[in-house]
């Protein structure tokens, strides 16, 4: 390896890190700015004076966005629950089991995935209105357990098939029946499958708009990112207290992407880069 | 032949029968009836919460729509939109693997600074933008007007061609990263060797690219521009959140005309008609995808 100073890879480096941060320094900035600040000419690119004033105003005007905020949590950990454990015992029976026909069914599984979720809607809302599933927790849970499932099928799949087949085969010779041995031994072996699949699947279920949007139609229901979005202001868009919400609403998501940033890589990736 | 089939071969099966049970039951329920009741809504007349009966029209929604210049103009924004989006995300999501395969100090910041982008939520993303954007408030006006570059601020979003070049803005920040972190991958499984071979044959950088690292990539950058693709023809919360649509429906995207019609101007059925042109359009994009995918192995 030559170490040689190459000015231009790090002007590039630092080029593409502040355009990939911009957005997100602009906004936390503006959120800590006063309401004269943001709208000040000259303009203010620093805050001054900084303020907290804007987070406490949420948690005291405007508990509703913190209220989206949960939402999102509730709607995204119920997901990522049922859509590991239905999707766990999908990717075990496809990969695994010996099923008959389980390539047609990978496939016809990948095919479904791809349907817009627009054209979901119609119906969706629909039957949702029926069964009286709209603006409950269960109906969003369900509607993107459906739209992330084939994801996760097809990663944990992927995973199973990456275990070495004696320990199974060990597990039957002493007697273990199917189901003990995905319990007992698949699922202990395969968790870092299955964390990796269940942070996309949360980061997925979290960022969700059209759905969360049609689904949630009363305002205490409704997720942080359309919550934020629908946000009403008197007679302009008020930036200080959307900026807020969206940095407390991005911060969950910012905080495990840099903490899994490697699980979260490899899930992403694995299977396309071969 | 059942003669054949061993107690722990039915064990197995059924076992395989049971896991798969709970997997297909929510898709067929969320993602396949669904379409398919779209199909159904599309031919008749019928209202949102069922208190009329479906009535049958046959084909008139679709005759509307073929009259409709709302429709044509929201399917060419979509097309537009992706068919500026995705040269501009290929470009930058090669440069940015390409820069990320590099060896330099502070990697692992750097590539979770390209991964952020990805990883927020668009519609959240886009009202960055948006705040950005602002004619009156927003960082770029502030700086043009301060470094005098222009003398008047510049409205990006009211205008049609720029409304349509900020919104692929947007959409090129945002997935540049993913086109890249699939493109890193296949850098990746690159062999050494081959670059050691060229750099003995004199190979400049420039050539490496070309003769070596382009040619392993092909597969990686077909499977994202298929995937990226599909994205870009369902987009929705961008163009929502972004401009409306706007100005007037130069950025209305096909979703969004979608939405709009069943949930604004209440037209149900001719909306799921929309809904259904769509749904080909993209179902064409995933038939292709999976023949790439097959053709691969």
């Amino acid at each position: 390896m030559k170490k040689r100073p190459r000015f231009g890879l790090y002007a590039l480096v630092i080029l593409s890190v502040v355009i990939s941060f911009l957005p997100i320094v602009w906004l936390v900035l503006t959120s800590l700015k006063t309401t004269e600040g943001i709208y000040a000419w000259p303009p203010q690119y620093l805050p001054d004076p900084f303020t907290l004033k804007n987070y406490i105003n949420i948690f005291t005007n405007s508990p509703e966005l913190l209220l989206y905020v949960l939402n999102s949590f509730i709607v995204a950990l119920g997901c990522t629950v049922v859509a590991l454990s239905f999707g766990g015992m999908a990717g075990y029976a496809l990969s695994r089991l010996g099923m008959r026909r389980a390539g047609v069914l990978m496939v016809f599984i990948l095919a479904v995935s791809m349907f817009p979720p627009v054209s979901l809607l119609p119906s969706l809302f629909q039957t949702f209105l029926k069964l009286g599933l709209l603006n409950t927790y269960a109906g969003l849970i369900i509607a993107h357990t459906g739209l992330f499932l084939p994801f996760t099928v097809w990663m944990l799949a992927s995973y199973f098939a990456t275990l070495p087949p004696e320990i199974e085969e060990a597990a039957r010779m002493d007697g273990m029946g199917f189901f003990r041995i995905f319990w007992s031994i698949v699922i202990p072996l395969s968790w870092p499958g299955f964390v990796a699949t269940g942070l996309i699947v949360f980061i997925f279920s979290w960022n969700e708009f059209p759905l969360a949007l049609v689904l949630m139609t009363q305002n205490a229901m409704r997720t942080a990112p359309v919550g934020i979005s629908l946000y009403p202001g008197e007679y302009a868009f008020p930036w200080e207290t959307i900026s807020t919400a969206t940095v407390i609403a991005i911060v969950p998501v910012l905080i495990i992407t840099a903490i899994f940033q490697k699980q979260i890589v490899g899930g992403l990736t694995a299977g396309t880069g071969k | 032949m059942t003669s054949m089939i061993s107690p722990l071969d039915r064990r197995r099966h059924l076992t395989g029968m049971a896991f798969i049970t709970p997997t297909m039951l929510v898709i067929i329920a969320i993602l396949v009836y669904p379409i398919l009741q779209s199909i159904v809504l599309s031919f008749g007349q019928s209202s949102i919460d069922g208190s009329e009966p479906y009535q049958f029209v046959g084909l008139k929604h679709y005759a509307a729509l073929a009259g409709n210049d709302r429709f044509w103009n929201a399917l060419w924004v979509t097309l537009l939109f992706t068919g500026l989006s995705i040269p501009l995300e290929l470009a930058m999501g090669i440069g940015l693997a390409v820069l990320m395969n590099e060896h330099f100090r502070f990697k692992g910041i750097a590539r979770l600074a390209v991964l952020f982008p990805w990883a927020l939520p668009t519609a959240l993303n886009t009202l960055m933008w948006r705040w950005m954007y602002n004619t009156d408030y927003g960082l770029f006006n502030a700086a043009a007007l301060q470094s005098g570059l222009v003398d008047r601020p510049i409205n990006w979003l009211g205008d049609e061609t720029l409304a349509m070049m900020s919104m692929v803005i947007v959409a090129v920040w945002k997935t540049s990263s993913f086109m890249a972190l699939i493109i890193l991958a296949g850098l990746q499984s690159i062999p050494r060797e081959l670059y050691e071979a060229g750099r003995m044959d004199g190979m400049t950088r420039w050539q490496e690219f070309r003769e070596i690292t382009l040619p392993l990539l092909k597969g990686p950058i077909l499977v994202a521009l298929i995937v990226r693709s599909m994205d870009a023809l369902r987009t929705f919360e961008l163009p929502f959140n972004l401009t409306d649509g706007g100005p007037v429906t130069a950025t209305e995207s096909l979703s969004l005309y979608a939405y709009k019609v069943i949930f604004d101007f209440i037209e149900f059925n001719y909306g799921a008609a929309i809904v259904v042109v769509q749904f080909l359009v993209i179902f064409a994009m995933s038939l292709l995808y999976i023949l790439t995918l097959r053709n691969k192995d």
